[in-house]
């Protein structure tokens, strides 16, 4: 047993005893018990950064992207705490989902893999439905029965994998042969799934809508992120198959095109960064295709500044409530300069343009595909980019419009959220130097 | 360290202008103007203070992103003085031009702050991701200025603006990236890129990047679509930065980036450019003289007159060269002249339409002549910056191929055209139906005196402006004549 365990068993024990809490007790404790649990486990990564690596074999890895994974993980649960739930069983779930994201970003065996993605992928369901509205229970479905089959497709392969080499671990996938070649295909649908990539997105623009802005915040940060890491972990044995790069190379060009045209004329804020969060995994699979896994803190790095960007979003429009429109925005800048300010920047960061932090990581996707002459991504990045610049200063424009009268509700939890997302998208944006350092000495 | 300064100062002073205009007594006003005075003075503290490197006026350098290679690199010479004076007086002009925007007056003049930091950044940094940094974040403010206190469609000119400019940086962004990647330690600083040889097909494919970022800045037909609306629809404080400050960041980008880091790609897209410029001036002009609105005309005779830099900065001799880097500082002083003028109309009587106009020189006799003083900057009149700026570029455009040197010509008498045709429209013939009765008060006839009176200094004495340019130029020349060996 080494000290690498120690992060996930005190989430676990966050989550246990935020159940424990959950029936009785004051309302606050659930997420008093969660919060500390997180911030205990984001503590230990943090002391042990310098530490040499101690893995679990055969499960987990104890590397950097293991610590970047888990501590992204524990920061997003965190920051998904501040939004406030809709019931007492929500902080116990979202820890769980923590765990589950912490477990898949360590794995290197197919078991913590499996394991992982659907601890977290449940625990999300249970989030998307706790309202127990007919829309949450709809959209409760909507992720449930596309995410079975992306397990499904995933299990699969591996059992296809398995019947080839006859191992369990991730290096079962590096094969030759058709059986090779149909397990990888399966993996790659299996994850564009959980990464909804087009043409398996489907769930995530009605999630985006269906499920509290909470939830979605949850799977679009600490979730996708973990797959990265399992994707960036499989991009390292799996390249042997040309199937990968070249697959990953079109879900990206059809998500960054699709994700872009679909939310232009979008209404509703949240549907808009369900589709910008199409769109960005796509950018993120492009990043992948060009071989961006042998030396992955550009990408790493790219995640680190569109998790702020899509937390703030999406809090500002947990704050508006139900309403969060591009009618209903407008004037947010006047009424709220937080929530006004901390939109502005993160949609600015959303489209890559500075001070945030999105223009840095824009310059690094840029440089990948051009360093890669991977030119027909770079002409689907290029006219995305330009959707994208229309699609979110659309909602830019409206924040500082004179007539507006929107009324917001955002707790002080709320707003220290809302404050430390700022904070991270300017500080990455205008001094990037210590956080990238970090994530190349991680990932060598 | 005053070089950071420079692009400190407005950044914060526009923090502080948002929270300032809660004050009252237009404190955000003199703080936006005591900020640029500052920075005036501390550039030239910083020329006068002299640098280890006499290529320099000043010079500074800071490590910031080590492990991504990247440093605030920051160096002035005349050419970069001038601009940077250019910015940090226009912005002042800027600020006293709007006086009466009273509207979210803290985020306007945040917004004009901000566009001066930008550029002031692009005006000197020699790292060439920071460079692109500030060359993206020019274009928020700006937008904002566009979309928030324009007129008519301004949402959608705005967005026009952001999505042309944006989308062409990213062939800066590809480029520089690119370049910083494949030296053998990570480093964008343009000084240590400048001495790693290319292949001229890879300098020519980077150059093409760097100059698609540019030549949309500047506007250069067939990449000028956003200008004439951006122009005409921003408030007259966005045009004058618009045209005094954003087109010139891309004509300074043309004259310093493209020989020094690519010399042998220079030659190769060199008659591109001139093509593309000489095809830029006709078109400007020949456009200027069949629009009704009188800002429209004034934005496409900056198409015009930026393409002539264009073909100036591709000619690549000394004459040339030196008349691109005059007229952008012309340019900047008679387009802002003009747009405060007829921002000052439109204040008056709600139109610009050149039909409803007319009988200036009745009605307001001070606006009249100042009107005409715009009018004959713009047609490049002998005694005006812009006529020096033009004469050079077409000496230079003979020494290239005389086809160019009549094209500019022949640009010019076109010019006459228009510029008659908007003095005969505004200044001359009866009162319109909406007759302006108000002559400029003190606060804008001192705006109106200050550009024209600039106009008229550089025009009349030319070695203010060409003995602080000739390093530039002679950096340029000298990496062009180490290919052409």
């Amino acid at each position: 047993m080494t000290l690498a365990v120690l992060p996930l068993g005190l989430i676990g024990l966050a989550a246990v005893v935020a159940m424990l809490l959950a029936p009785r007790g004051p309302a606050a404790a659930p997420r008093l018990a969660a919060a500390a649990g997180l911030v205990a486990a984001a503590l230990v990564v943090l002391v042990r950064l310098p530490a040499p690596p101690a893995p679990i074999p055969p499960l987990l890895a104890d590397d950097g992207l293991a610590r970047f994974g888990t501590l992204v993980a524990c920061l997003s649960a965190l920051a998904v705490l501040g939004f406030g739930t809709a019931r007492r069983e929500g902080p116990a779930l979202i820890a769980i989902v923590a765990l589950g994201a912490a477990a898949l970003a360590g794995a290197v065996h197919v078991t913590s893999l499996l394991l992982g993605l659907e601890i977290a992928s449940l625990a999300l369901v249970g989030l998307v439905v706790l309202p127990l509205t007919p829309k949450s229970l709809e959209a409760g479905y909507k992720y449930l029965l596309p995410g079975a089959a992306g397990s499904a497709a995933l299990l699969m392969g591996a059992g296809l994998a398995y019947a080839g080499t006859g191992r369990l671990d991730l290096a079962a996938f590096h094969g030759s042969g058709s059986m090779a070649a149909l397990a990888t295909a399966l993996l790659l649908a299996g994850l564009a799934f959980k990464l909804s990539l087009v043409p398996f997105h489907l769930w995530a623009p009605d999630l985006y809508e269906g499920a509290p802005p909470a939830t979605a915040a949850l799977a679009g940060s600490a979730a996708k992120a973990a797959v990265v890491i399992a994707i960036l972990r499989l991009d390292a044995i799996v390249p042997a198959q040309p199937l990968w790069h070249q697959g990953l190379a079109l879900l990206a060009i059809a998500s960054v095109l699709l994700g872009n045209l679909a939310a232009l004329r979008q209404p509703s804020l949240v549907r808009v960064i369900g589709y910008s969060s199409v769109a960005h995994s796509g950018y993120i699979a492009a990043m992948l295709s060009c071989g961006i896994g042998a030396a992955p803190a550009a990408l790493l790095f790219y995640i680190a500044a569109y998790l702020p960007a899509l937390i703030a979003a999406l809090l500002v429009a947990a704050s508006l409530g139900e309403a969060a429109t591009i009618t209903s925005l407008r004037g947010l800048a006047w009424r709220s300069p937080l929530a006004g300010a901390t939109l502005a920047l993160a949609l600015a960061s959303l489209a890559g343009l500075p001070v945030a932090a999105g223009f840095l990581a824009k310059i690094f996707l840029v440089g990948t595909l051009v360093g890669a002459e991977a030119w027909p991504l770079l002409a689907a990045v290029v006219i995305a980019s330009g959707l994208g610049l229309f699609v979110y200063f659309r909602y830019f424009i409206v924040l500082f419009a004179r007539d507006g009268c929107v009324v917001l509700h955002s707790p002080p939890p709320a707003r220290a959220v809302m404050a430390v997302c700022t904070a991270a998208l300017l500080v990455f944006g205008l001094y990037p130097g210590p956080l990238f350092g970090w994530l190349v000495l991680a990932t060598r | 360290m005053s070089l950071i300064a420079l692009i400190l100062l407005p950044l914060l002073g526009g923090v502080a202008a948002l929270f300032a205009a809660r004050l009252g007594n237009n404190a955000e006003r003199w703080l936006s103007v005591g900020v640029l005075g500052i920075g005036l003075v501390v550039l030239v503290a910083a020329c006068l203070g002299g640098s280890p490197d006499p290529r320099w006026l000043a010079f500074s350098r800071t490590p910031w992103a080590p492990s991504l290679g990247v440093q605030l690199l920051f160096a002035v010479d005349g050419l970069s003085a001038a601009m940077l004076a250019l910015s940090l007086g226009l912005g002042m002009v800027a600020v006293f031009t709007s006086w009466q925007t009273n509207e979210n007056s803290g985020l306007f003049h945040a917004a004009l702050l901000w566009t001066v930091a930008a550029s002031n950044g692009v005006f000197m940094s020699f790292d060439l991701l920071v460079l692109a940094f500030f060359w993206e974040l020019m274009v928020v403010p700006s937008f904002l200025l566009i979309a928030l206190w324009g007129h008519g469609a301004r949402e959608a000119s705005a967005m026009k603006f952001l999505i042309f400019n944006a989308v062409a940086g990213l062939g800066l962004l590809g480029a520089v990236f690119w370049l910083g990647a494949s030296a053998p330690i990570v480093t964008f600083d343009a000084f240590e890129l400048a001495k790693l040889a290319r292949p001229a097909g890879v300098q020519t494919w980077l150059l093409a990047g760097f100059a698609l970022a540019f030549v949309v800045k500047l506007s250069v037909p067939p990449f000028h679509a956003w200008l004439p609306d951006a122009h005409t629809d921003a408030p007259t404080a966005g045009s004058i930065l618009l045209a005094g400050l954003l087109l010139k960041t891309g004509a300074y980008g043309l004259f310093r980036f493209p020989a020094m880091l690519f010399p042998e790609g220079y030659l190769a897209l060199a008659p591109v450019g001139l093509v593309l410029g000489s095809v830029g001036a006709l078109y400007g002009a020949v456009m200027a003289c069949g629009q009704t609105d009188a800002k429209r005309l004034v934005a496409y005779t900056s198409v015009a007159h930026m393409s002539i830099v264009l073909m100036g900065v591709s000619g690549g001799v000394h004459f040339a060269l030196m008349g691109a880097a005059v007229e952008m500082v012309g340019h900047a002083f008679s387009a802002s002249l003009l747009f405060f003028l007829i921002g000052a109309v439109y204040d008056r009587v709600g139109t610009r339409d050149l039909r409803d106009l007319g009988g200036l020189q009745r009605t307001a006799p001070r606006f009249a002549a100042v009107f005409a003083l715009g009018f004959s900057a713009v047609l490049a009149m002998p005694g005006t910056a812009n006529f020096l700026g033009e004469a050079l570029v077409i000496t230079g455009m003979f020494q290239v191929n005389w086809i160019y040197a009549a094209i500019v010509l022949t640009a010019l008498v076109v010019s006459v055209v228009y510029a008659t045709r908007l003095l005969k429209e505004v200044v001359f013939g009866e009162p319109g139906p909406k007759p302006v009765t108000q002559d400029l008060g003190s606060r804008e006839l001192s705006i109106a005196v200050v550009l024209g009176s600039a106009t008229l200094l550089f025009g009349l004495l030319p070695q203010l402006l060409m003995t602080p340019f000739t390093p530039a130029v002679d950096a340029v020349l000298a990496s062009l004549e180490a290919v052409r060996r």
